[in-house]
């Protein structure tokens, strides 16, 4: 059931450069999705547009089929977390978690019930009367979801909840985030520009860029199969080849080297192939296909493997290979793209 | 950026702040337009147009006599309160010891007791007791009471100063003093400026001490003024108070090009 | 070898003030204590006692607590709005605010004078709509005094609560509306308690400020509403009654240092939360 419905909304400060331009996005209910991008990409934008704090200049935002374009920050009943956590200095954390339920003016039993439980929920149960300046950094954000939670939001927006974390914690938090929200089944739409953190715990993902929303899929789709080149890069890809398409999934690059290559699409002018770096071999025995010759120029040492750069005609090429046969500056090799890992963007 | 200006302004607050702005301004402009009728008396709206009143300033013996007085004492006063102000400021931020909150607190003591105590206090004591002549007394004076915004000014200077140049300075050779002068000093010239802006349009306003250290022949303007208002109703004092508030605009393009006007939100 | 040399850069600063302020200070108020040659406070007992003293003491704290008061109500809602207005605007208002503040009191007084009197401007409007038809008596009155006061202190109560207000974080203000409260609620429960500080101080210095003040009530109040410094004035130059003054003198200071500390004593218990 398709819960957020934004059409075509467009977003401008100054009424010439548009933040967001003719976006759509559509979630389904219960579903965790993540807006990645680079900063300036839009996704804040977008997440405070359905929030509220943002008026689009056109388009529409409706929500479980009612337009809510219109309908003022509070009265849409969305849960906010912060990156900044935003608790309230001068009120406990009891008093913090209570405040959505005080302004939704329910009674004192009920306040102290829903307050204990939801704290019980992100195990900050002993903190209830204490103020936000005794907590740690990721105490004040179990605190932050739980007073979004505690209102039974019909929508969950996180904005980048875990950047001012540390390193462990955020692993170990982004798991808990996941959680609850599927415990509670609750619609989310988690901003970041983590890449790995938003993948890990996504139902789908939609990558932006400029104002754009490059690709919109499973973490799994995006990463093997990324639609742009941004995209690509942004998941890991590297070595993208210009490439003309003269066959039947056959394609031609510089110095007339030909590739077989087994995905769809892509016709016209201005096709870009690219393929892992792990997914280059360096060839021990022969093969007819998908081959090209190089040099060496650099080779880096990564712990598990070596990183080489290779100089072809193709311009040069980043490979990772294990550490069997080590190669050094200025062997001639011979690489193998194998036409299932070669994407076409 | 954090979003767009949400333009959804509270009304209510917009016309409540313009009202309150209103409040302040208008009288003042008021005067303004007074300051140029006619009339022998203040008239407000004024029904024909003059400069006279100005010229009545300048033809004034009492007035420019208490202008020269008050721009002499303002003058030498801040003066005197920068030469003992700023390295007492300079000592206060650089340096860490005992006692210091008491002594910054004794710096402050001129603005924490009320200015007629003072007037009062420095009457009795440097005119009756000491015996001191007028005019030192009031020079004294004014420079006393203004000791405590050069210190809050260049002390709001030198907060986040990155003290290691001095160091940089000595490690190349300059002494002590040489290093104040020339790698200091020069970084709050316009802390410097805008104290000496503040202090003396406060000496210049001041009334509660100038109203008891005055005496033949020696009073500063804003005495006279009050002297004059109590039995004079014609716009004299208009036309003055436009060249004071000509005055607080000049002082106050002064310290917005130096230290900035956000230096009032402390 | 390291002497605190620095010392010497306090000394001509602190001997000044030590000699021409503590000093006459002190030559003031001891011998308010004294009477004839020992510790009493007698001198004050008879302040004390005496009604005319007691009226205008009373008179005094009463206007400045009303002072205080109006520059409260007109202050939280203006700094506010400056808080919240965009860079440029803020730094228009914030010299609006200024200006007064420098404008010499004889100036904002004497503006006053010129609104409030037989023939000011007020006066002249009520005659031209025939609302009354003799000039009323608005000049030399306490409520003259108090609105000479509001308009003496309110830009610094302004000044002092607009940069608390600045620093409260944007982001509380939309937890609270993403919560649920509206623009009205979200200031009273957020930005108000959080802007207590400023106002603290505000409303200090405004208190304080208008129970030492000179100018204005001397010139909007007149010798028929005597406040504590016309009263030392009058003492002092117009009766050569040196002691008395110094006794009035001393209770002005002790008022204020009292005013202070229970205003920081209330402040302070308000703060345990931290901000």
């Amino acid at each position: 059931m398709e819960l957020i419905n934004l059409k075509d909304i467009t977003v401008s400060y100054d009424g010439k450069n548009n933040i967001l331009e003719n976006l759509n996005l559509k979630v389904e209910k219960g579903q965790l999705v993540s807006l990645l991008g680079p900063s300036g990409c839009g996704k804040t934008t977008t997440l405070r547009v359905i929030a509220g704090f943002l008026e689009a200049n056109s388009g529409q935002f409706i929500f479980n089929n009612k337009d809510y374009t219109k309908i003022p920050v509070h009265k849409r009943n969305f849960g906010l977390v912060f990156q900044s956590y935003a608790l309230f200095p001068h009120l406990t954390v009891f008093d913090n978690v209570a405040f959505g339920l005080k302004m939704r003016k329910m009674n004192k039993k009920s306040i102290e019930d829903n307050v204990n439980r939801i704290l019980e929920a992100v195990d900050m149960k002993n903190f209830a009367k204490r103020y936000p300046k005794e907590l740690s950094g990721g105490q004040r954000q179990r605190v932050a979801i739980a007073r979004a939670l505690v209102i039974k939001p019909n929508l969950l927006l996180l904005d980048e909840p875990l950047s001012n974390l540390d390193a462990k914690l955020r692993l170990k938090m982004r798991v808990e985030i996941r959680k609850l929200q599927q415990d509670f089944g609750i619609t989310t739409l988690f901003v970041t520009h983590d890449q790995e953190e938003c993948f890990s715990i996504s139902d789908k993902v939609a990558v932006m860029n400029k104002g754009l929303i490059e690709q919109f899929d499973t973490p799994e789709n995006i990463y093997s199969n990324p639609a742009t080149e941004f995209v690509a890069r942004f998941v890991g890809f590297e070595n993208f080849i210009n490439l003309n398409h003269i066959g039947d999934k056959v394609y031609e690059g510089m110095g007339g080297n030909k590739f077989k290559v087994q995905c769809e699409r892509k016709k016209g002018e201005n096709i870009k192939g690219t393929i892992r770096p792990e997914d280059i071999q360096i060839l021990r025995e022969n093969k007819d296909e998908n081959t090209i010759e190089g040099i060496v120029e650099i080779r880096t040492y990564l712990g598990k493997s070596y990183q080489y750069n290779i100089k072809t005609e193709l311009g040069t090429l980043v490979l990772k290979e294990t550490n069997d046969v080590i190669y050094k500056q200025g062997d001639k090799v011979k690489l193998y793209l194998p036409s299932n890992k070669i994407i076409l963007v | 950026m954090k979003g767009v200006c949400n333009m959804r302004k509270n009304k209510f607050l917009l016309i409540f702040s313009i009202l309150v702005y209103i409040f302040l301004f208008a009288p003042l402009i008021i005067i303004g337009i007074t300051a140029f009728g006619g009339e022998s008396y203040i008239a407000f709206p004024p029904k024909s147009f003059s400069v006279k009143w100005f010229a009545n300033i300048f033809s004034s013996e009492t007035f420019m006599n208490t202008l020269k007085t008050s721009m002499e004492i303002s003058l030498i006063a801040t003066i005197a309160a920068l030469i003992l102000g700023v390295p007492a400021a300079y000592a206060l931020s650089r340096f860490n010891f005992k006692g210091k909150t008491i002594l910054k607190n004794f710096f402050f003591s001129p603005v924490i007791v009320p200015g007629i105590v003072v007037g009062f206090s420095l009457f009795q004591f440097m005119i009756i007791k000491l015996k001191l002549p007028i005019y030192t007394s009031l020079l004294i004076g004014h420079t006393i009471i203004i000791i405590p915004y050069i210190i809050r000014v260049i002390g709001s200077s030198l907060e986040g100063f990155d003290y290691a140049i001095e160091e940089a300075a000595m490690s190349l050779g300059a002494g002590k003093v040489e290093t104040f002068f020339k790698v200091v000093f020069p970084n709050i010239t316009s802390g410097v400026i805008a104290a000496f802006m503040l202090a003396f349009i406060n000496s210049f306003n001041n009334v509660p001490v100038s109203i008891f250290l005055t005496g033949p022949g020696i009073s500063t303007l804003p005495i006279s003024m009050m002297s004059y208002v109590e039995y004079n109703y014609d716009p004299t004092v208009s036309a003055l108070s436009v060249l004071l508030m000509i005055m607080t605009i000049i002082v106050m393009f002064i310290v917005e090009k130096t230290l900035g006007l956000s230096y009032f939100l402390k | 070898m390291k002497k605190k040399w620095y010392y010497i850069l306090l000394v001509p600063g602190l001997v000044i003030i030590l000699f021409f302020l503590i000093m006459p200070l002190i030559n003031t108020i001891f011998p308010t204590f004294m009477v004839k040659g020992s510790l009493s406070l007698e001198q004050y007992s008879r302040f004390f006692k005496d009604k005319y003293f007691m009226q205008i003491f009373h008179r005094t704290f009463k206007i400045a607590l009303i002072s205080s008061f109006i520059c409260m109500i007109l202050g939280v809602p203006v700094s506010y709005f400056i808080s919240r207005s965009s860079k440029k605007l803020r730094g228009l208002l914030m010299a609006c605010t200024v200006f007064p503040m420098l404008t010499n009191s004889v100036v904002r007084a004497f503006a006053w004078m010129n609104i409030l009197g037989k023939n000011g401007l007020i006066n002249k409007i009520l005659m031209e709509f025939n609302i009354i038809d003799k000039p009323y008596k608005l000049l030399y009155t306490e409520s003259a005094i108090v609105i000479g006061s509001v308009y003496l202190f309110l830009p610094l109560m302004i000044v002092s609560m607009v940069g608390v207000m600045e620093n409260i974080d944007n982001d509380l203000l939309e937890a609270a509306e993403s919560l649920g409260a509206n623009r009205l609620k979200a200031f009273f429960k957020v930005v108000f308690p959080l802007s207590i500080p400023g106002l603290i101080v505000g409303t200090i210095l405004v208190f304080t400020g208008t129970l030492t003040a000179y100018t204005t009530p001397q010139l909007l109040g007149g010798n028929s509403n005597m406040v504590l410094s016309t009263l030392i004035y009058q003492k002092t130059m117009s009766l050569g009654d040196w002691n008395e003054a110094a006794v009035v003198s001393t209770v002005m200071i002790l008022t204020t240092l009292l005013v202070i500390g229970i205003i920081n004593k209330l402040a302070s218990r308000l703060n345990e939360r931290g901000v």
